[in-house]
This record gives structure tokens, C-alpha cells and sequence, in this order.
């Protein structure tokens, strides 16, 4: 049933959605076919918005709101910059999302993708924490009240709650450290992120990781036209005794809280935060397998040694050994890993020997077709 | 003679879907001299393949894969036009006359368009003649 529903949201809703874009843009530059790339573009904006903000910000509880209202009014291009900022964030949650659907939708998501999907949902979560830090970070009335909301919503959990709350504030009370800790988190959460990165890639030979020139200088205009026709603002000036009566909050990053604010119970804003991702960790394992464990089969007696197919595997299956056999003529030999394996065939049409097979399409079944039918 | 002008499609099972578009046979019905062999990815595609057809007697061959960048094996489409251009291994042969061997990136959405490709196909190797059966 799940199967066929996957199957049928990718012909009637992804497909279509696909012609049209390819309509738009040409194939060679049509968005949905860079949706692992781009979330890349927002990552290299974010990175270089965020150096120029980093080498003003100072963490502490007397001058972060200081240095955000000097950003923000006085240094030259200095809100165009957290602008930047602020909207390649929300750029990247989307894209993120966009490309996790893409994945999911189009069943590219399970069995020997299985590593890139369990770390995108890792990658997934790190995005948000960072995001999330970053709104607490800027310190004005609406952030300090996030914090407020984020340390109790924290502290709700049981057994260790408090001790979660207090790693976030550094301690039982908002003070220094709570800066010092949320900066740790926008700074070094982004290490974690980058190490997740590369385990996602570990399994996809030759990812394409970067959206061409042209995408990129779109994505580019448009943060531009954003920034330039929303830039963004600072509040008051935070007084740690209140809290702030609005909140305009970012639903992408803050929506837990923002659910919290509308008066829902903790725990179920708890199941959600939990839910989600663990949902998302489960999902690939709940459709039955397609492959029944079937991979690539190399006729050791036939294999040259060529590389051929171990270069052209798309998911790094293919390893090439040393035969340790005299009486072979050949010194190397390809080895498939069960696991990896697509069943995909890409190796049987990179291999000039007839030396490797995929069990659910025999490439000389396939010759044998093309002789009868022009036989008959 | 007509009767003998057998064009060879060899068409990856993700890309335009040709499962009302088949005889009993594996002929497409909007052209019956065309026999159509499945395979999983327009990647597992031999340029051997394709010359077996020519050697064998057929007018001409095509190959389908998905659109560029959205092969689900990721690069099989791409693959195989780099073999058909021969700047990769293992390559079209060069001597094959590459006026009888067409390759179209289409979705599995796309047959309209399959539709009129193979026609237009088939006409231009009408123009060329065939080789008596
Ligand atoms: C930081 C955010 C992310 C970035 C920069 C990113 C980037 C990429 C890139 C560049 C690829 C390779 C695409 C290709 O060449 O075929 C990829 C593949 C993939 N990603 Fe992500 N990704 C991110 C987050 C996620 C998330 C949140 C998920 C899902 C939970 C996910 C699931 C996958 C899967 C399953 C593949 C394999 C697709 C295939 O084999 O065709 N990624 N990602
Ligand atoms: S392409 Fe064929 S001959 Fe070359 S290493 Fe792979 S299986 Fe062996
Ligand atoms: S079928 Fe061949 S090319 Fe495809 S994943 Fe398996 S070993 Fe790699």
C-alpha cells in the first residue's frame, strides 16, 4: 500500500511537476535535479554571512545586544549582511526539506541509501539546533524570551530535564555562559555538520555537490531582492525580568516553541520534537525490500581486472582486489559488496567482458531478444 | 519490404512508460516495426548491444534513459551517452553509422513526446533505406 502510494506520488505528483521545471529552466538547469546541491549554496552563503558577523558579535550578557544594534544600524552593509544571513537560513531549511522529499518521494531512500538518509536526518536535526541557537543569539526581548521558552520547554523532560536546561543556559540562571553556550552551538554544531556531510557522501560516488553557476547566481538575486525588500530588524533592548509580550517567530527553526506559545502541552511538543526524526529513522525499514538481497555478480574465470566498472558503480559497491592466483592470467579482480550493491546494472554496461551480471537482467538474455526478434 | 524495416528500442524500465504501449510481442503499437527490449537502467545498456541490432539486420536503433540528472541510478543515463559519443568505455563503435542509433532522455510522463521522436525516427530512416531482409 505505502509502496504504491510512493509510487504513485512520484508519476502523478513529482514527474509532472519535473516536465513542467524542465520546461522552465532546460534540463541542464532544472533546480530539482541539483536538490542535493543546493542546499550546499545555502551553506557556503551562510558560512561567509556568518564570518563577517562573527567578527563583531561578542557573547556577552552586556554587550551582545550592543554589538547586533551596531550591525544592524551603523556598520556599513552591516544588516544587509544578517539579512543575508537570516534568509539563507530559512533558504536552507527549505531546500533541505525540499531534498529530503525529493529522496523520500521518489524512492531513493532505503536499502543501499540507507547511510545517506539516516545521516540526512542527522544533518536535518543539526540544522535546526543551529538555526535555532542562531534566533537565541540575537538577544533582543523576542530572543531572551526564546531562551526562556526553550530552557523551560527543556527542563519539562523527564528525569534529566534540568540538566538539559542547564546546558543550554550554562548553569541554573541566564548569565554569561548562556551566550558563551549558544555560540558554542552556532559555531560548533556547524563542525558536527560537516562530519555528517561527509559520512552522507560516503556511500555516493562522485556527488554532485555543487548547483551550476547559473542556479547559483539566481539563488543569489533572489536572497538579494529579499534583503533588500524585508531587511531584517532588531527589538528592544532585553530586560531579563519580562518577557516579551509578541512573537514573530520563525516557524522553520522555532516551531516547537511557537506551538508552546499557543498554548500546547509540553508533552506533545515533546513528542513532536521526538517524533519526527525518530519517524524519519524508521521509515525506510517499514517498505519491504525490492531487492531481496540480489547484487552484482562477478564470473571470476572472465573478470580482467579493468576497473572499468569499479570507476562507473554510482554507489562505491565495486572494490578491486589482488587475485594471488598464478595460474590466472589476470592480476585483478572486482568484488562486489552485497550491502552497497544498487542491482542497478551500471557496472554490466561498463564491462567490455561479459565478466559481471545482474541477477534480474542477463545482458546476454538481453542480445538473445534483440537476435530473435530481428530472426523472426 | 517495409515488413522487413525492424528498428531495436532499447528502453530503460524508469523512463516513458510503455506498458499500454506494447503488443503482445513487445512491438509498440503506434509502430509496429519497432520491437522494444527492457532493461533496468538505460546504464546496463552495452554499446554491443546496439551494434548486435545493426549486424543483425535492423534499420535502426535507440536507446531510452531518464532525463539527464535524474537517472535513479544516478548516472546510467549520462553513462551511456558518453559510450554512444565514445568518450567512454567501452564505446560505440566508430565505424557504426550513428544516423541509425538515436538515444532520447525522457520521463516516465513523456510518451507523447517518445511518440513523436520515434516517428520522426523512423521517417528520417526511410530516407536513408534499409538493408534488405
Ligand atoms: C545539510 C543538508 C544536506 C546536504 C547538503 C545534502 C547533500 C546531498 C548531496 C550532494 C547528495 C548527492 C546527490 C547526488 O549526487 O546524487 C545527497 C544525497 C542524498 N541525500 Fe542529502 N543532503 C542534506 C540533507 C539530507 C536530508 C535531511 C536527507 C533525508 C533525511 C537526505 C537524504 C539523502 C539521500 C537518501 C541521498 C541519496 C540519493 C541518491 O542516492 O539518489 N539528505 N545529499
Ligand atoms: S569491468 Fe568487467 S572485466 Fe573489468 S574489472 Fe569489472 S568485471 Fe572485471
Ligand atoms: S549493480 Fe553494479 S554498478 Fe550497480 S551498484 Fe551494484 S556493483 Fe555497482
Amino acid at each position: 500500500m505505502y509502496t504504491q502510494l510512493i509510487g504513485s506520488l512520484q508519476k502523478n505528483v513529482v514527474l509532472p511537476l519535473e516536465k513542467v521545471a524542465n520546461k522552465v529552466f532546460t534540463q541542464s538547469y532544472n533546480p530539482f535535479y541539483y536538490h542535493g546541491a543546493l542546499p550546499n549554496f545555502f551553506i557556503w552563503v551562510l558560512f561567509i554571512s556568518g564570518l563577517l558577523l562573527f567578527a563583531y558579535y561578542t557573547p556577552t550578557l552586556e554587550r551582545a545586544y550592543n554589538t547586533l544594534s551596531y550591525i544592524t544600524h551603523e556598520l556599513p552593509f552591516g544588516n544587509a549582511i544578517r539579512s543575508m544571513h537570516r534568509y539563507a537560513s530559512d533558504g536552507m531549511m527549505i531546500f533541505v526539506m525540499l531534498h529530503m522529499l525529493r529522496v523520500w518521494f521518489t524512492d531513493r531512500y532505503r536499502e543501499y541509501r540507507i547511510l545517506p538518509w539516516l545521516t540526512g536526518v542527522i544533518l536535518l536535526s543539526i540544522t535546526f539546533t543551529i538555526g535555532l541557537s542562531g534566533y537565541m543569539m540575537i538577544w533582543d526581548q523576542e530572543a531572551v524570551t526564546l531562551t526562556y521558552i526553550t530552557a523551560n520547554f527543556l527542563k519539562q523532560f523527564p528525569v534529566i530535564g534540568p540538566s538539559l536546561s542547564s546546558l543550554l543556559l550554562g548553569g541554573e540562571l541566564v548569565s554569561d555562559f548562556t551566550l558563551t553556550r549558544l555560540l558554542f552551538l552556532h559555531l560548533g554544531i556547524p563542525l558536527l555538520l560537516m562530519f555528517f556531510l561527509w559520512m552522507h557522501y560516503l556511500r555516493i560516488t562522485r556527488p554532485v555537490t555543487d548547483p551550476p553557476l547559473a542556479l547559483n547566481l539566481v539563488l543569489l538575486g533572489g536572497l538579494f531582492l529579499f534583503c533588500g525588500v524585508f531587511p531584517v530588524s532588531l527589538g528592544d533592548r532585553p530586560n531579563l525580568q519580562l518577557v516579551s509580550p509578541t512573537l514573530d517567530l520563525s516557524f522553520l527553526y522555532a516551531w516547537p516553541q511557537y506551538l508552546i506559545t499557543q498554548g500546547w502541552s509540553t508533552g506533545v511538543v515533546w513528542l513532536l520534537v521526538l517524533g519526527v526524526p525518530v519517524g524519519l529513522l524508521i521509515l525506510p525499514y517499514i517498505q519491504k525490500k525490492a531487492l531481496r538481497g540480489q547484487f552484482a555478480q562477478v564470473l571470476d574465470s572472465s573478470c580482467t581486472g579493468c576497473s572499468l566498472c569499479y570507476h562507473d558503480c554510482p554507489y562505491e559497491a565495486i572494490t578491486m582486489v589482488d587475485r594471488n592466483d598464478p595460474t590466472s592470467r589476470f592480476k585483478r579482480l572486482a568484488i562486489v559488496d552485497p550491502g552497497r550493491c544498487a542491482n542497478c546494472g551500471l557496472c554490466v554496461g561498463a564491462c567490455a567482458f561479459k565478466a559481471i551480471e545482474i541477477p534480474r537482467r542477463d545482458s546476454q538474455d538481453v542480445l538473445k531478444e534483440i537476435e530473435m526478434a530481428l530472426n523472426s | 519490404m517495409a515488413k522487413d524495416k525492424k528498428v531495436i528500442g532499447i528502453v530503460c524500465e524508469r523512463s516513458v512508460d510503455l506498458t499500454d504501449q506494447l503488443d503482445s510481442n513487445g512491438y509498440l503499437k503506434d509502430n509496429p516495426n519497432v520491437k522494444i527490449v527492457t532493461v533496468p537502467c538505460s546504464g546496463h545498456i552495452q554499446p554491443i548491444m546496439m551494434e548486435t541490432a545493426l549486424k543483425k539486420g535492423a534499420c535502426g536503433t535507440f536507446a531510452t534513459g531518464c532525463r539527464m540528472g535524474d537517472c535513479h541510478y544516478r548516472e546510467g543515463n549520462k553513462f551511456l551517452r558518453e559510450r554512444l559519443l565514445g568518450t567512454r568505455m567501452p564505446k560505440l563503435k566508430p565505424t557504426v553509422d550513428k544516423r541509425r542509433v538515436q538515444a532520447y532522455w525522457l520521463s516516465a510522463v513523456e510518451y507523447e513526446k517518445f511518440k513523436d521522436l520515434i516517428h520522426q525516427f523512423d521517417e528520417s530512416l526511410d530516407t536513408l533505406g534499409c538493408p534488405e531482409g
